[in-house]
Parts: C-alpha cells; sequence; structure tokens
C-alpha cells in the first residue's frame, strides 16, 4: 500500500514539475549558449502563477468554445500522461494503445485549432490552417514507427511494445534508435519547436502555435502553455523510451536504474533541443516539409526493418 | 551481428546514402558522400583483415584518403568558384525522393534475396551486402534523375560507382589490387574532367542547370 502511494506521489511529481523543468532547461541552455545567466530553471512556473492571477479578456465574437477548448486540451493530456508510458515507473491502466494515443494527440490539436478559430481574429484561423497542414504531414511519421514495432511485437499495446520482458526485440538496436528519432523529429514539429516555429516571436509571418493562442490571456493562457509543456514532456518520455531499448545493457539493469536513465533522458534530450535550437534557424514556411520528410524517412526505414525483420522469421 | 561484420557498414552506407536525395544543398550532399564513403571504406578495411588480403587494405585506405576526403573537397571548391550552393531538383520534389529511394532500399533487399549469388567461401558477403550495393545504384540513380546541376550528376554518378564496389567488395573476395587502382584512377580522373566540364559549361551557357542545355546558343 505504502509503495502505490509513493509510486502516485512521484507520478503526480513528474506530471507537475516535469514539463516545467524541461522548458525551464531549454531556455537556460539557450541562454547560457548564448553568454546570458537566463531565468531561473522555475521560471515557467513563476510565469504560470502570475498568469492565473491576471484577469482574462474575452472578444465579443465568442461563443463558450474558446475557453472549453483549453479545458478539454488539458484534460486530454492528463488523460495522456495517465495511460502513455513516458516514464517507466508510473501508474495507469493495463493496456495503451497506440491508435488510442495518438489520436487523443490530435484531439487536443483538434481543441486547439477550434479556440483559436472561435476567438474570431485573422491570426488566430491561419494559425489554425498551418497546424492543420502541420500535424496532417506529422502524423504518419510518428504513427508509423511505433506500428513498425507494434508488427514486430504482434501488438498494438505500448505497454506490451516497451516491456523490458520482451527479450525479440532487445537484438535489434537499429529500429529503436528510428523510431526514436523519428518521434524527437515529430515532437519538434508538434511542440512547435525552432526549425518549424519560434515559440519566442510574435511576428506574424512566422507564427504558428503562437498565433493559435494570440487572443487566450489570464488563467486560459496558463492552462494551455502548461498543456503544451506537458505534450512535449510526454513525446520526450516517448522518445527517450525507445533510445533506451538501444542499448542492449539496460535491458537487464535494475528497474530503478532504468527509471533514473528515463528521467535524466529527457532532460538531456531537453538540453539538446535547446542546442539545436541555438544553432539553428526557423524554416522558411515552404521548407517545412522537407523537414518533417526525415522523420517519415526515420519511420519507414523502421517499418522496411519491421517488414524484413517478419519475412525473415 | 557484431561491430566488425562489413556488412554493417556497407548498409550503414546505404542507408546514409537513401537520406542524400532529401537535401537540395551541395554541402549537404557532398558531406553525406564523404562519410558514405568512409563508411564503405571501413567495410573494405573490415574485409581486408577478414580474408587476410593487405593489398586490400591499401585499397581502403586509398578509398578513406582520396575518395572519401579528396573528391568532397574538390567538388566543394568547385561549388565555391562557380557560386552554386543549392539544386533546384526537378522531376520529383526532395521528400519525395527520398521517399522512394528508401522504397528501393526496400525493394533492393526483396530483390536480392532470391537472386543466385556466388557462393564465396570463408564468409564472402552474404545477400545483405549485395543488397546494399544495389540499393547505392538505385540511390545514385535517383539523385541524377531528380537533380538540375552538373554537380549533382557527378556526385550521383560517384553514388552508383560507390554501389558497384560495394557488390563487387561483398561477392568476391575483393578485387586484385591493380584493377581496383585503375577503377580509383578512373573515378578521380571522371571527376577532374567532370570539374573542367562544368567549367566549361558555366563559361559558354552562364548557368550549369543540365535541364536548360537542350536550348541552343550560338
Amino acid at each position: 500500500m505504502n509503495s502505490a502511494l509513493s509510486l502516485w506521489l512521484f507520478y503526480l511529481l513528474c506530471v507537475v514539475f516535469a514539463p516545467i523543468l524541461v522548458l525551464g532547461t531549454i531556455r537556460k541552455t539557450k541562454a547560457r549558449l548564448q553568454n546570458r545567466i537566463g531565468p531561473p530553471l522555475l521560471q515557467p512556473l513563476f510565469d504560470l502563477v502570475k498568469l492565473c492571477r491576471k484577469s482574462e479578456t474575452l472578444s465579443k465574437t465568442m461563443c463558450g468554445i474558446f475557453r472549453l477548448a483549453s479545458v478539454i486540451s488539458l484534460a486530454d493530456m492528463l488523460l495522456i500522461a495517465w495511460i502513455a508510458p513516458w516514464l517507466c515507473y508510473k501508474p495507469g491502466p493495463d493496456s495503451a494503445d497506440i491508435f488510442l494515443i495518438f489520436y487523443l494527440f490530435a484531439l487536443t490539436r483538434m481543441f486547439t485549432m477550434l479556440g483559436a478559430l472561435d476567438s474570431g481574429s485573422a491570426f488566430g484561423a491561419f494559425g489554425a490552417s498551418r497546424e492543420a497542414t502541420l500535424s496532417l504531414l506529422v502524423e504518419p511519421a510518428a504513427l508509423l514507427g511505433f506500428i513498425s514495432i507494434g508488427a514486430l511485437t504482434g501488438s498494438s499495446d505500448l505497454l506490451q511494445i516497451l516491456s523490458f520482458s520482451n527479450a525479440q526485440l532487445s537484438g535489434s538496436p537499429g529500429i529503436w534508435l528510428l523510431v526514436g528519432t523519428a518521434v524527437l523529429l515529430a515532437n519538434l514539429v508538434e511542440s512547435s519547436r525552432m526549425p518549424v516555429d519560434d515559440p519566442t516571436t510574435h511576428l506574424e509571418l512566422t507564427m504558428v502555435h503562437e498565433a493559435m493562442i494570440l487572443e487566450a490571456s489570464g488563467r486560459n493562457l496558463a492552462l494551455i502553455e502548461y498543456t503544451h509543456a506537458l505534450r512535449m514532456t510526454i513525446l520526450l518520455g516517448l522518445s527517450v523510451q525507445c533510445f533506451m531499448r538501444a542499448i542492449p545493457s539496460i535491458w537487464n539493469a535494475e528497474p530503478a536504474v532504468q527509471g533514473l536513465i528515463n528521467l535524466t533522458g529527457i532532460f538531456f534530450l531537453a538540453v539538446l533541443i535547446g542546442i539545436f535550437e541555438s544553432i539553428s534557424v526557423k524554416l522558411q514556411w515552404r521548407k517545412v516539409p522537407e523537414f518533417i520528410a526525415y522523420s517519415l524517412t526515420m519511420s519507414l526505414l523502421a517499418s522496411l526493418i519491421a517488414i524484413g525483420g517478419r519475412a525473415m522469421k | 551481428m557484431n561491430a566488425s561484420n562489413p556488412e554493417i557498414y556497407v548498409i550503414a552506407a546505404a542507408i546514409v546514402a537513401t537520406l542524400m536525395p532529401g537535401s537540395l544543398h551541395i554541402r549537404v550532399n557532398l558531406w553525406f558522400y564523404g562519410i558514405v564513403t568512409f563508411l564503405v571504406a571501413i567495410a573494405t578495411a573490415l574485409t581486408a583483415i577478414g580474408h587476410a588480403e593487405f593489398g586490400l587494405l591499401g585499397v581502403a585506405l586509398l578509398i578513406a584518403v582520396l575518395k572519401a576526403v579528396g573528391i568532397p573537397l574538390s567538388l566543394l571548391w568547385t561549388s565555391g568558384r562557380l557560386n552554386v550552393s543549392r539544386d533546384k531538383g526537378c522531376f520529383l520534389p526532395a521528400p519525395l525522393a527520398m521517399h522512394s529511394s528508401i522504397l528501393l532500399l526496400g525493394a533492393s533487399f526483396f530483390l536480392t534475396k532470391d537472386l543466385p549469388l556466388p557462393v564465396v567461401e570463408n564468409g564472402g558477403g552474404g545477400w545483405l551486402g549485395a543488397a546494399a550495393g544495389i540499393s547505392l545504384i538505385f540511390t545514385g540513380l535517383i539523385l541524377m534523375l531528380t537533380r538540375r546541376l552538373a554537380i549533382s550528376q557527378i556526385l550521383g554518378f560517384l553514388i552508383i560507382e560507390n554501389g558497384i564496389f560495394v557488390f563487387a567488395l561483398t561477392q568476391t573476395r575483393g578485387m586484385p589490387l591493380f584493377v581496383e587502382m585503375g577503377v580509383m584512377l578512373d573515378v578521380l580522373v571522371g571527376v577532374m574532367i567532370g570539374g573542367v566540364l562544368i567549367f566549361k559549361i558555366q563559361k559558354s551557357f552562364e548557368h550549369i542547370d543540365v535541364a536548360q542545355l537542350t536550348d541552343l546558343r550560338d
């Protein structure tokens, strides 16, 4: 009983603080690389608290969907955080279907877009249209990778796919690396990070995600920001889970060590994203499909390995 | 599979080569070409050690120095002199070209699995090496088909040459040293003549776009 309680406590701490710390780590890394001291690691939390204290401005054209959208998105993301195995140790249901998880992600996106359209501003509409284009491009990339591992395991349950007792996949680091990279690249697009969208800019020509939430303020904005950070952390966690399985010695490691590597891996990837954002520039909108194509490439290669692996059996 | 198996490196080379059609930047393509050729050189060296044929070790060294470093550097210099950094591409957009070369990578695995390959005693390469070689040839073809600049055409040709070399390396016990050095010389001369030709085309047509070479000019 005691261990179940501590598991839940650890999990809740992770859900609340990991997204904030991941965002803080990325900002800190970028600041250090620009020779600045940068905000403290918990600055995103302070920002959220500040936003919660502020009053909210709503446009007259809005119906209820605008405010409802952010609440539904958060609820949906918390549901994904409970279902998806992005941490080694977490309470959750007995099965986590890949399709369910990825289409719950799509549901969040749909409500964010609906909220943007509801705000009645021209920016919201074009942000939503760009987001729809991006999601169309990135969805096959993220999904195909996991499906190809699923084809090797013979199950679409992510818990079974990622189970360490599943020794038949321990000897193929290539497919895990490819899927991990595909999810990581897809994550850059999904969470509107640098080469696709600049999270710090408010220039109308370049915004995607920022354009959609331009009308949000106060608590509403706080909810949206937190949901966004949580989405990035869950996807980072999923790619770390894949990368971990590419290293053979982790398969037989102690569970505590695996959990530790998982958490460290998430922050390591956050630092990597920070470095990548410092040295890369935002791509032209027309060049974005070329970038996303690399993510799809990784997934296609993974599916080739899966087909080859099945054919050789 | 352990890390001293040459097949791993040729398959890695084939996979890296499939990424080449995805980028239109000459510099990125040259980097990829360097990596592919270096992986082929490693595979050659491992084959040489595995078969105790030390002539092949010299070939590996030549590949690593001349083809993996020398040719990309000279082509980089050429592109710098001609002031071209980006291919416009034709016929197929870059992402689709990359995806089709991956599909061809898959196709070449299925093709070679049923191919009657020569059985070489003392190891030799299996069908995986042959698949990597054929896939490299396909990738080179796609690169040549979908590009407009003459430099990219040379790159496609070089990838095809790599593919033929990989096929020969994995299916035989390595070619005799003299044949290999002759091929190497041909490639070098080919690149040099290609470079000179590009300069000449640039001088008389003011561009190196092969898609526009059909226009007559007095």
